[in-house]
């Protein structure tokens, strides 16, 4: 059939008038804020799992896939591990475009819940491979904070912790024994160790990396811990203002390991990784506030260990010491360093959950913990060869002296209040606010809200 | 090559009015699908990849959204809650002072190198190779050994300082807010020195030496040669320069989080790095997309301002 001239041009203009409206209709069906259907990012082959997380390390990872791999041949476990913020960003693009991995790495509290919707409830998963006791092969913390921000009645458990820590300082033991001091244990003791250690030669005596907004975070609830345990959660709570006597004593106390000189110089330069870890490595450094986590730099199987870190030769790790006025002893402060999390549209959820207690209490787990890489989530797991007496006493010391008695989690519950703490933190260090105007900033922002 | 002069006659196309002969209409319709088909492949890469995030981003912008979940929506609350946030008025003025300190002296130090190194100095190819060398790494290496050099209390300047009794190397630059958002400036105008020397070294061996001669018959001294002939030949170069160093102070981000992460307390914050740590650190998608559609905006604005104001010729090299 042949149309006229007339009639072919209007044929062409409804064809580009009808390829537009295609465009435009696909663009809208993708539009921002909408909720889209799921899909696993493995394709949906059943013998694949997808896994992405920002912790353990790819090396350690590729060990714990190899473990599981060589049990059940026919799985193939796709992994990538990205630097954390890489990492929440690959998640949130992929959770909104409906391709989320089957297992994916979290952090309790803000992150869980914010992939909440997405994320399959994992106690069945758990009472499967582990039996309805399951619970209490985990240390309570861990468990605690796995449910951290769930909705009132919710009881469920959309990620389980893989690995568990402490926050803590670390000291040199070279440059205390030296100096002829031991790891303060008061406040007093911390501004005596301080001068001495000043005047015994180059090193920071107190090292402290507040570049970094989770560090500032950490070692401020040791500090409101130490002083009125619990108080800075009631805050969160509502239960008492931020403005709370006790707190502002602690925003004090922060701001006198600046004022001070505990703190050294342009403290708030300073990141921990890599610059501040390496200067405590490096013997440039006596104290250090980190975390359990600092055992992994023992690590048998890294290819260059420094002389100090030798199975853990040159450190001892001890806590935040007591404050005048405060609780008699130091609280413990921690919690979950990374917890996993299934797909709610995993193409095998099964299979996805044999990878996730492999990982966190099997072989694959005896794996991950020979690295030291940081504390088992489930008690009773010890690496299979320590490389010194030295780091035998640590791993024990921080694995049953110190995480089972963890009390206070290491996380605030809000990604706004954990801000805003971590900017008044900044702000006072600064000396830009006192410490009663960064607890109102805090205040303000808990108010906003309410 | 902004500093390229062409020669290159134009040939225009006849302008087509409505009292000329017009085509028969099979024609044109050809034409205009081959015309259509040409095309096609460009409009539909700019759609998906400029268009799209755009429409995005703006959709976005219009909703309290965690960037996961059902976003609800907000109508204008977040430009509302933008304009009054005192965070947002400091990456303002720091992105003016970002521009203000960053163009003019990287462009004054490159073009003080390109001329230096535009004389038959010896072994000028090395020190072209060394002054560009900043540029072409990593803004992530950099930021590190910067700020392992500007540490105070392990740095390299802090130790030279110490040394030598000179104080004012021993300062706390990064973690002091007064000074913070000029330290970063300096570093980046350390690192990109380089390449506005590279761009005055090819518009300088495009200048007429004719032209050049002409003037030191006529008496010209040095300083006269350079401000009187060689700078106003540069104009294409300067105005290139002006208008990527606007756009890329506005897209900075690598830098200052390596070295400040925006702190101390949002002192050194940057538009870019304000807008990541709302959209994915704080969830606050909906949030995030409104200051990236206000970084749009400016953006735009500069660079169409930047056209209207000195038309789109420096761009090509045409001479007016």
């Amino acid at each position: 059939m042949t149309l006229p001239p007339t009639a072919r041009r209007q044929a062409t203009r409804r064809g580009i008038q009808a390829g537009l409206a295609l465009c435009l209709g696909a663009t809208l069906a993708a539009c921002a804020g909408s909720a889209d259907p799921e899909e696993s990012a493995g394709g949906g082959d059943e013998q694949t799992v997808t896994f992405r997380s920002w912790s353990p390390i790819e090396q350690t990872t590729r060990q714990m896939i190899d473990s599981f791999t060589e049990a059940n041949p026919d799985v193939t476990i796709d992994a990538t591990i990205f630097n954390y913020p890489e990492y929440i960003v690959d998640l949130q693009t992929r959770a909104s475009s409906g391709t989320m991995p089957d297992i994916v790495g979290l952090q309790p509290g803000a992150l869980t819940q914010q992939y909440r919707e997405k994320l399959m409830p994992l106690e069945e998963c758990a009472t499967r491979v582990w039996g309805d006791d399951w619970e209490s092969r985990f240390h309570p913390v861990g468990l605690e904070q796995a449910r951290m921000g769930n909705p009132d009645g919710d009881e469920h458990y959309y990620a389980l912790p893989l690995l568990v820590q402490t926050v803590n300082l670390w000291a040199n033991a070279e440059l205390l024994d030296a100096a002829g001091i031991e790891p303060p244990a008061t406040w007093e003791d911390l501004q005596a160790a301080v001068a001495t250690l000043r005047d015994a030669g180059d090193a920071a005596p107190f090292l402290l990396p507040a570049k970094d907004g989770w560090l500032r975070n950490v070692v401020f609830l040791q500090i409101a811990n130490n002083l009125e345990p619990g108080r800075v959660y009631q805050a969160e709570n509502g239960e008492v203002p931020w403005t709370d006597a006790r707190i502002v004593e602690a925003f004090d106390y922060w701001s006198r390991l600046f004022t001070e000189g505990i703190a050294q110089d342009g403290a708030l330069a300073l990141d921990s990784y890599p610059n501040g870890v390496n200067q405590f490595e490096a013997g440039n450094a006596a104290m250090i506030p980190l975390g359990a986590w600092w055992i992994q730099q023992s690590d048998p199987s890294k290819a260059e260990i420094a002389p100090l870190s030798e199975g853990m030769a040159g450190y001892e790790p001890f806590l935040f010491p007591t404050l005048p006025g405060g609780a008699p002893e130091p609280q413990l402060v921690g919690g979950i360093d990374v917890a996993l999390g299934i797909s709610a549209d995993a193409a095998n959820p099964d299979l996805a959950c044999d990878v996730l207690t492999d990982w966190i209490a099997g072989d694959g787990a005896q794996v991950l913990i020979n690295t030291f890489n940081d504390l088992p989530a489930v008690t009773g797991l010890d690496p299979q060869e320590f490389t010194s007496d030295k780091q035998e006493q640590i791993w024990t010391q921080l694995t049953q002296d110190w995480m089972p008695r963890v009390q206070w989690s290491r996380y605030f519950q809000s990604p706004e209040i954990d801000t805003a703490v971590a900017d008044a933190l900044a702000g006072v260090a600064a000396g830009q606010l006192t410490p009663q105007q960064a607890a109102e900033s805090v205040q303000a922002v808990q108010d906003q809200q309410d | 090559m902004a500093a390229y002069t062409s020669d290159v006659q134009v040939t225009r196309a006849p302008r087509v009015t409505g009292t000329g002969p017009r085509r028969p209409a099979r024609r044109l319709t050809r034409e205009r699908l081959v015309a259509l088909g040409f095309i096609a492949p460009a409009v539909a890469l700019f759609a998906v990849f400029v268009v799209y995030p755009i429409v995005f981003n703006i959709q976005a912008s219009l909703l309290d959204w965690d960037g996961v979940s059902a976003g609800t929506p907000a109508g204008l609350d977040n430009y509302r809650d933008l304009l009054a946030d005192p965070t947002f008025h400091t990456t303002l003025r720091n992105s003016a002072l970002w521009i203000g300190l960053t163009i003019v002296p990287q462009a004054a130090l490159g073009f003080a190198l390109a001329w230096l190194l535009n004389t038959r100095l010896r072994g000028r190819t090395v020190y072209r190779t060394l002054f560009f060398l900043p540029a072409v790494l990593s803004p992530v290496v950099v930021g590190i050994v910067w700020q392992r050099l500007l540490d105070p209390f392990n740095g390299v300047l802090a130790q030279l300082g110490r040394a030598t009794g000179i104080d004012v190397l021993t300062r706390a630059y990064l973690s002091d807010p007064s000074t913070a958002i000029i330290a970063v400036i300096v570093v980046n105008v350390w690192m990109w020195t380089g390449f506005s020397m590279l761009f005055y070294l090819a518009g300088l061996q495009l200048v007429d030496h004719n032209v050049v001669e002409a003037a030191r018959i006529d008496g010209a001294t040095g300083w006269q040669l350079i401000r009187r002939i060689v700078l106003p030949l540069l104009k294409p170069t300067h105005l290139a320069l002006l208008l990527l160093g606007i756009i890329g102070s506005l897209k900075t981000f690598e830098l200052v989080w390596v070295l400040t992460e925006g702190g101390p307390n949002h002192a050194s914050e940057l538009m870019p790095t304000y807008l990541f740590k709302q959209a994915f650190q704080l969830q606050s998608f909906g949030y995030g997309a409104t200051i990236a559609v206000v970084l749009l905006v400016v953006a735009v604005g500069s660079s169409l301002a930047m056209l209207r104001t000195f038309g789109s010729r420096f761009i090509t090299g045409e001479r007016s």
